[in-house]
């Protein structure tokens, strides 16, 4: 799955500091199934009940998550991610991330989006995201913001995971080794 | 820092000496990575399950076909091709649900065996302990090496100067097909100095909550912390396994201590335990010294600590990083848990213990005490910590992670005021969001289980 490189979405969820992974999925969950879809249904079910049916009302089909600093702390339970992006969520756009959830994100080819501040985003607002450009484009406001990211982490993002060069590389591993 | 070193600073921390000799080259803070190699890798039974079937998913056709090729252009081929990295340096670790509490935990439990038995891992049983506990116990993980786990508490491990990391279900899935974890950011290094020596019924988990209210739950984001001080080397290895283990809770990407004497003793110990251990830890010991951080070396910042000054700790809900002496707080407690991966040690029910001997429980206080590993739950038995624990009331369970996870074993009811000796106290995490969680050592959770609220457990102490 090719990451799209620019793309609109409805911000949905505007959240402060500190979510952490449990707030977006919580524990008892985790081990009920091995799949990614199932956690959807229940994200942020004990934190912000309404989050679901949010998403799934928005008529741009692409949603987009806004939160304060260190959002996705915590737990290192990548069903957090799943749970965000099979809500048809394109992006979080946060003023940081935690290590373990940041890489996670990258892993499964979703936008965690770094700016600098998150405070004139608003519930409602579409978002221009281009990750080639690595803005963020308010269509209210006409703000743009800037999103810092590596080298490495857009090329990750872009190829939507590691998967493809990961397969490469055990193919060559395979074959020099046995 | 002075200034005078920083022109000519070729000092290194630990940190960057495991990752230089792990990737073999020599690499400073800011420096990516594209693929580190691993030493020890662990799965515990929430993530593995989701890890093999992606892993079955997403490289049975490579592996067919890579061995489909050497067999016809090899004279013979080997049965069972080798397609975990090295099976010899995987351990599954069932121990977040378990005796298992569903059926799906059954399934997942069933997954690992299976796959466990086929590819020559080997896997421990339910409740042969928590998975940061047994590393280290059974000598798997030793100081110096990089680990991965599929646990955000895989910071614990730094108790015994390794470099741990938590990764998420795709990145353990593919460090099992490839030993190596890829664009890896050479982390900064914050330096905690704590020197003096602890009052009387303060211990490690009062430092480290200490810590984590001056610094937030993001205030060492992205970097190591690195503890050190006389406090710190005066500390045994189960106080270092609690402060290791919370670095996580203020955004750290690690914790670590660099291997000293206390170390070395530990060592000396699982190796009389593991004789088929003994020439490994061996050389082991001989490297301690060249893995520690040098004298010069640099940090991106440092907190200081005077642990004479500290008191019993707690924090309050919501945040592990919402900290108050506990002799300033007095609200109502009805469950009390005593274990995790923070505080289920043998000095953390020695603690708990020497409180509540003689004592029974309030009435109103469910009291659970679960010891970290099968090891420690049989050296508590046969000292007699047990017989405390029960006879004060208490219920005592086979080892595994317990209420913490939210799942079985004290799962919280909307109303519930619990006082935990675990390492997170968010809103929801051991049940019901009415519920409230504060986050205490062994001692202060035993003083809170005698009196049904919260209370500074010095006053239960000889001066």
């Amino acid at each position: 799955m090719a990451e799209r490189a620019l793309f609109q979405g409805k911000i949905v969820a505007k959240f402060g500091d500190d979510i952490n992974t449990d707030y977006i999925i919580p524990a008892y969950l985790l081990q009920e199934a091995w799949g990614k879809k199932y956690f959807a249904e229940h994200a942020f079910e004990r934190y912000d009940p309404s989050f679901v049916s949010r998403c799934r009302a928005n008529a741009l089909k692409d949603s987009i998550v806004v939160a304060g600093k260190n959002f996705g702390c915590g737990s290192s339970r990548e069903q957090a991610v799943y749970a965000i992006q099979y809500n048809d969520v394109s992006a979080v756009v946060a003023e940081s991330f935690p290590d373990i959830f940041y890489r996670n994100c990258i892993s499964n080819g979703f936008p965690a989006l770094r700016v600098e501040s998150t405070k004139d985003l608003e519930i409602g607002d579409s978002l221009l995201i281009d990750l080639q450009s690595l803005s963020v484009k308010n269509e209210r406001s006409n703000a743009e913001l800037r999103i810092y990211m590596t080298f490495e982490e857009r090329a990750t993002l872009l190829s939507g995971g590691r998967l493809g060069k990961v397969k490469e590389r055990l193919r060559e591993r395979l074959l020099a080794t046995s | 820092m002075n200034s005078g070193y920083s022109n000519n600073n070729d000092g290194r921390t630990i940190v960057e000496k495991i990752v230089s000799r792990a990737c073999g080259r020599k690499v400073s803070p800011g420096d990516v990575v594209d693929a580190l190699p691993i030493d020890k890798l662990y799965f515990n039974e929430v993530i593995a399950p989701p890890a093999i079937s992606n892993f079955q998913d997403d490289f049975n056709q490579v592996f067919e076909e890579a061995f489909g090729n050497i067999e016809q252009g090899l004279v013979q081929k080997k049965k069972n091709q080798k397609r975990v990295f090295d099976p010899s340096r995987v351990r599954f670790i069932p121990d977040h649900t378990v005796p298992s509490c569903s059926v799906m935990v059954s399934k997942g439990i069933s997954l690992m065996k299976d796959f466990a038995k086929e590819h020559g891992i080997m896997m421990y049983k339910e409740g042969d302990g928590i998975e940061h506990t047994l590393v280290t116990e059974e000598g798997f993980v030793l100081p110096g090496e990089v680990v991965v786990a599929t646990d955000s508490h895989t910071d614990t491990v730094g108790a015994v100067g390794a470099l741990g990391f938590g990764v998420g279900t795709t990145e353990a899935e593919y460090a099992l097909a490839l030993g190596e974890i890829y664009d890896f950011v050479v982390p900064e290094t914050f330096l905690f100095r704590a020197d003096g020596t602890f009052k009387n019924g303060c211990c490690a988990k009062d430092l480290i909550l200490y810590i984590l209210g001056k610094m937030t739950e993001s205030g060492c984001s992205r970097k190591v912390a690195e503890y050190t001080g006389d406090a710190i080397k005066k500390m045994d290895m189960d106080g270092r396994f609690t402060i290791c283990n919370m670095s996580v809770e203020m955004g750290a990407r690690s914790g670590i201590v660099n291997p000293d004497r206390v170390t070395e003793d530990f060592l000396k110990e699982v190796a009389m335990r593991h004789p088929e251990l003994f020439s490994e830890i061996q050389d082991t010991l001989t490297k301690i010294p060249k893995i520690s951080s040098d004298e010069n070396a640099s940090y991106v910042d440092e907190l200081r600590i005077d642990v004479s000054e500290l008191t019993p700790q707690i924090a309050l809900p919501h945040s592990p990083a919402n900290v108050k002496p506990a002799s300033e707080v007095n609200d109502e407690v009805n469950v009390v848990f005593i274990g995790s991966c923070t505080n289920g040690r043998y000095n953390d029910l020695l603690q708990a213990a020497r409180i509540l001997k003689g004592k029974r429980i309030h009435p109103d206080v469910n009291t659970i005490v679960i010891p970290a590993s099968r090891a420690v739950y049989n050296q508590a038995m046969s000292s007699g910590l047990l017989q405390i624990f029960a006879e004060a009331g208490a219920n005592i369970e086979s080892s595994n992670c317990g209420p913490c996870f939210g799942k079985h074993m004290g799962v919280l009811s909307s109303g519930d005021r619990c006082v935990s000796t675990s390492n997170r106290n968010y809103r929801g995490r051991m049940g019901s969001p009415d519920a409230k969680i504060y986050l205490a050592s062994p001692a202060t959770a035993a003083a809170c289980a005698i009196e049904g609220k919260v209370t500074d457990p010095t006053k239960y102490l000889p001066s």
